[in-house]
């Protein structure tokens, strides 16, 4: 939304127009905004001669009847002028503060804010200094001093009101240019020598403006508000105008005789300010398409979890299978997006053998960090399993209740993660993230898990592990992060460890340490490890056996010496094909032809076929199942045999 | 600690300079401070007499030296009004207004962290819709009108609370709600949004990787990292406070220190109203340092930054 809006033009006005329309609530509060308009406009010129016109005889008419014309519908106040009329004409005189107001400052504190931004430094330092100082200050109290030194009037109003906001809008357009400035395009215009203030006008204010407007929108009403409370406490509008805060404060003092007087601007105000809180909010939503994204992912979800229980406890046997400790299978997992469902998980299945490490092997996007944070029961709220099971230990993870999970959590099945500086919490000491697994499922003292926390530490060569229990996870480099995530996992010895790229975000010699830490832990502890990586080298050098996938699905399986020495299906011998080896020395590096699927639209039949140099006519109607080549060894393609023997 | 603290004092110095050059540029530049001393009937004599005893034909920068003196001894005049000391006017004031605020804040922030975090906890839930739509129509509807809807529905009609005073439990009903509104509505906004952030950070998945009780997710691990943002936010609301402060006290005739602006604005008493909103700026900049305190402690990362 926000790059079309940038190019401007009808069209765009005509889109933003139909996503208004499409939201209920949010076209409600345009309507009320155009009415309130409206009444600003025409109100003083229909309704000026009737608002001040007493009528000492009809004093505090109650309200709802007609019997003295439109003007009384609202009742009349101690002097017998009609509310209503008076509403209508104060109106245009709230607009006429606020509206003003909000422009300047607008305007005043955009231009500024981006001229700021643009160009940093001192510049920049000295504006945000200037908006500290005034917004250190309450704007009321601001308003008071100012109105009482110059008498107050609609004017004065105007110009305090806006010098009051003018940091507010500073603030966001310097931040929003400042973020810009660093941009390649901007070195661009600036290499060409497009001047400051041209570059602000062509390259900043059209991304700027759509934020600056939504913040106009939520100014409005606390200019509003503020003219209302000023006028209230007479020191703002002066009688005889009248605008809605004043009508307020001349209605308090009739309050147990005549309730309507107070009643009814107090009601427009609330009507005009929660309509243009709305509206500003579905513009804030509209304009970011992110946000947009996951309000419609948050419809879907929710009941979910409950569903899912129900459907694959069907399935919930303890049957044992043949010596693995994990067995995965045809696990599906649905990612919900505005489109609908797309299916990044179709049908993944291995198994894992303690003290057996299993390499999960693919590309980025294949979704093999999706099948593992399935297994883990990790999924954000957007993904959900939709079909297969999980079996740890012969029990159906997916068929527990989150109770049951939360038991086997730690002991059971553990989890590293990728990035150990996200995945370590920022407030936490170290020593209390390492000792809450035995806090959690051994019911210990803060003091006996402290101390296992700190043998942990000293376990995953962490040094000065007594001291620097207390320190928090920023005072650590990357590897010991990652040494300390790992220590958090294996803390309660489970029985399967999953490993989500534990080594992508480190330097190569860290990673040969980390790795030499995950596969001594495996070997004390017989863990089954479960590898996922994109790196070949690093599945061929730890893994016993390697599951390669592509497109959801795992397409080979096998020894891992076996699958890379001669493999069963086109996609790994392209991959094996695309890196770099000592035999392939002096010969032209081959890569696959095309790129992985979009998962959204996965080729019916054989994922793999577009970019695949043996694609037939079956591969396009029949998806090949993951069958026997071997022993130990499996893929999925129709000519996997052959290649086995060939 | 003490490092942080100093350097906050000294940056939070700026904005109450400002302000205290700010009030004497106003009193004398923007014409004879005579006119805003005295009342608008002074006689000429009056005024002759007024500007020599408050040294105003004096140079300006002997009468700014002065001033400042003055200001340091907190010695702001008297007022017109009850010819007492307006320092001591104001300061009498303060804790009326200091106990009313604390209050009101200490249940906007408890309540929004509640209601807040439910909501968050499940977002786009019936729970979270409603607590969403009713907070930001509490952020911005008008203080004002909402207090004397309040007079008139509990005072008036139902007779269940007082319109005015300080005394008994039942006083402090309804300024306290009133000033509570607006910031109350903000700050489940903030905590809101906060706590949907923290609860769908990678360290939250390893919590519950750990086995970690929902309980222990949210109020152990998310909580602390959404408050900082919360923090700063209430913060800015504590500082707003003296906004609907002036306005709440007004209606319910609180002897606080809104009030005592307001009428030293109607009466035209410039010494109160100068030692009120100096006093008052001083007070934020004593919160400004409060906030950066709890910040500091709620982040290590804060603390090492100040101490760097």
């Amino acid at each position: 939304m926000l790059d079309t809006s940038e190019a401007g033009g009808p069209a765009v006005r005509r889109r933003w127009f139909a996503l208004l329309l499409r939201d209920r609530f949010a076209c409600a509060a345009a309507l009320v905004l155009v009415l309130v308009a409206l009444c600003a406009v025409l109100g003083p010129l229909l309704a000026a001669d009737l608002a001040t016109r007493q009528n000492l005889r009809a004093p505090d008419r109650p309200p709802f009847s007609l019997d003295h014309g439109w003007a009384f519908v609202l009742g009349s106040d101690s002097l017998g002028r009609p509310v209503a009329a008076r509403l209508l004409t104060a109106a245009g005189t709230t607009l006429a503060v606020a509206v003003p107001a909000v422009l300047c400052s607008l305007a005043v504190g955009s231009v500024w804010g981006m001229w700021a931004g643009y160009h940093g430094g001192l510049r920049e330092n000295v504006s945000l200094r200037v908006a500290d100082v005034i917004l250190s200050f309450p704007s009321l109290l601001l308003a008071v001093v100012v109105l009482y030194v110059f008498s107050p009037s609609a004017a004065s109003l105007v110009l305090v009101l806006a010098v009051a906001r003018i940091p507010v809008y500073l603030r966001t357009a310097r931040a929003e240019a400042a973020e810009l400035r660093g941009r390649l395009f901007m070195d661009a215009a600036r290499t060409f020598g497009t001047g400051g203030w041209a570059a602000i006008r062509r390259h900043v204010a059209p991304s700027v403006l759509p934020t600056l407007l939504t913040v106009a929108a939520l100014d409005f009403c606390f200019v509003m508000l503020a003219e209302s409370s000023l006028s209230f406490l007479g020191i703002g509008i002066q009688p005889p105008d009248v605008s809605w805060g004043l009508m307020v404060a001349q209605g308090r003092q009739e309050l147990q005789s005549a309730w309507w007087i107070a009643f009814f601007p107090g009601l427009a105000i609330v009507v005009t300010t929660v309509s243009a809180t709305a509206l500003a909010s579905w513009a804030r939503l509209t304009a970011d398409p992110g946000q947009r994204w996951r309000e419609a992912l948050g419809r879907t979800g929710g009941k979910r979890p409950r569903r899912e229980r129900e459907r694959s406890a069907a399935g919930n046997g303890t049957r044992p299978s043949n010596g693995a400790v994990l067995a995965v299978e045809d696990l599906s997992v649905d990612v919900h997006t505005p489109a609908g469902p797309v299916q990044v998980v179709r049908g993944v299945g291995f198994t894992v053998r303690s003290g057996e490490t299993l390499a999960l092997l693919g590309e980025s996007g294949c979704g093999k960090s999706m099948t593992a944070h399935a297994v883990a029961g990790l999924l954000d709220p957007v993904a959900e399993v939709t079909g297969g099971q999980v079996r740890l230990d012969g029990v159906n993870l997916l068929a527990i209740g989150p109770r049951a999970r939360r038991r086997l959590a730690g002991p059971h099945l553990a989890m590293v993660f990728q990035d150990a500086l996200s995945a370590l919490n920022p407030v936490l000491t170290v020593g209390t993230q390492l000792a809450e697994p035995f806090r959690i499922h051994e019911g210990m003292s803060r003091r006996a898990a402290r101390a296992r926390a700190v043998e942990l530490m000293e376990r995953v060569g962490i040094p000065e592990a007594g001291s620097r229990a207390d320190a928090y996870p920023h005072q650590f480099s990357g590897g010991m992060r990652q040494r300390l995530l790992i220590a958090t996992a294996v803390a309660l010895r489970p029985k399967v460890l999953i490993a989500d790229e534990p080594t992508t975000a480190l330097d190569v010699t860290v990673q040969a340490q980390i790795m030499d830490l995950l596969a001594e832990l495996g070997g004390e502890q017989r863990t089954a490890l479960v590898l996922i990586t994109h790196d070949l080298g690093l599945a061929a050098e730890h893994a016993d056996r390697v599951a390669v996938m592509y497109a959801g699905a795992v397409v080979e399986t096998g020894p891992v010496a076996e699958v890379f020495g001669k493999p069963h299906h086109p996609y790994t011998q392209g991959l094996l094909a695309s890196v770099p080896a000592e035999q392939h020395r002096g010969a032209r590096l081959r890569s696959i032809p095309g790129g992985p699927p979009d998962p959204g639209a996965v080729p019916a039949g054989c994922a793999f076929r577009t970019r695949c140099p043996l694609a037939r006519e079956r591969c396009a109607t029949h998806r090949p199942a993951l069958n026997g080549t071997g022993p130990g060894r499996a893929a999925a393609c129709h000519f996997g045999k052959d290649l086995a023997d060939a | 600690m003490l490092t942080l603290l100093r350097r906050r004092a000294v940056s939070s110095v700026i904005p109450l300079m400002v302000v205290v050059l700010g009030v004497f540029f106003l009193a004398r530049l923007t014409g004879d401070p005579a006119n805003l001393y005295l009342p608008l009937s002074a006689t000429p004599e009056m005024r002759a007499e007024f500007a020599a005893r408050n040294g105003l034909d004096e140079p300006l920068v002997t009468q700014f030296g002065d001033y400042l003196a003055q200001v340091a001894h907190l010695d702001f005049g008297e007022s017109l009004r009850t010819a007492q000391p307006a320092g001591e006017a104001v300061l009498r004031a303060f804790p009326a207004t200091l106990q009313l605020a604390g209050w009101t804040m200490l249940l906007a922030i408890v309540g929004a962290v509640a209601i807040g975090s439910l909501a968050a906890y499940r977002p786009n839930s019936a729970t979270d819709r409603i607590a969403s739509f009713l907070s930001s129509m509490a952020a911005s509807v008008p203080d004002f009108w909402i207090a004397i809807m309040g007079v008139l529905v509990f005072a008036v009609t139902l007779g269940w609370l007082p319109t005015s005073g300080t005394s008994g439990a039942a006083a402090w009903v309804l300024p306290v709600a009133t000033l509570l509104i607006r910031p109350f509505g903000v700050l489940v906004q903030v905590v809101r949004g906060a706590m949907v952030s923290a609860l769908s950070a990678p360290y939250v998945k390893v919590a519950r990787g750990k086995g970690a009780s929902e309980p222990r997710v949210v109020f152990g691990h998310s909580l602390r990292n959404a408050a900082a943002p919360a923090l700063t936010v209430a913060g800015d609301l504590a500082v707003g406070l003296v906004n609907g402060a002036v306005v709440v006290e007004t209606i319910f005739g609180w002897p606080g220190i809104g009030k005592l602006m307001i009428d030293s604005v109607l009466q035209r008493d410039f010494a109160v109203l100068q030692a009120a909103v100096l006093l008052t700026a001083l007070a934020i900049f004593a919160l400004n340092i409060l906030v950066d305190l709890c910040h500091a402690l709620l982040d290590p990362r804060v603390r090492q930054r100040a101490a760097a």
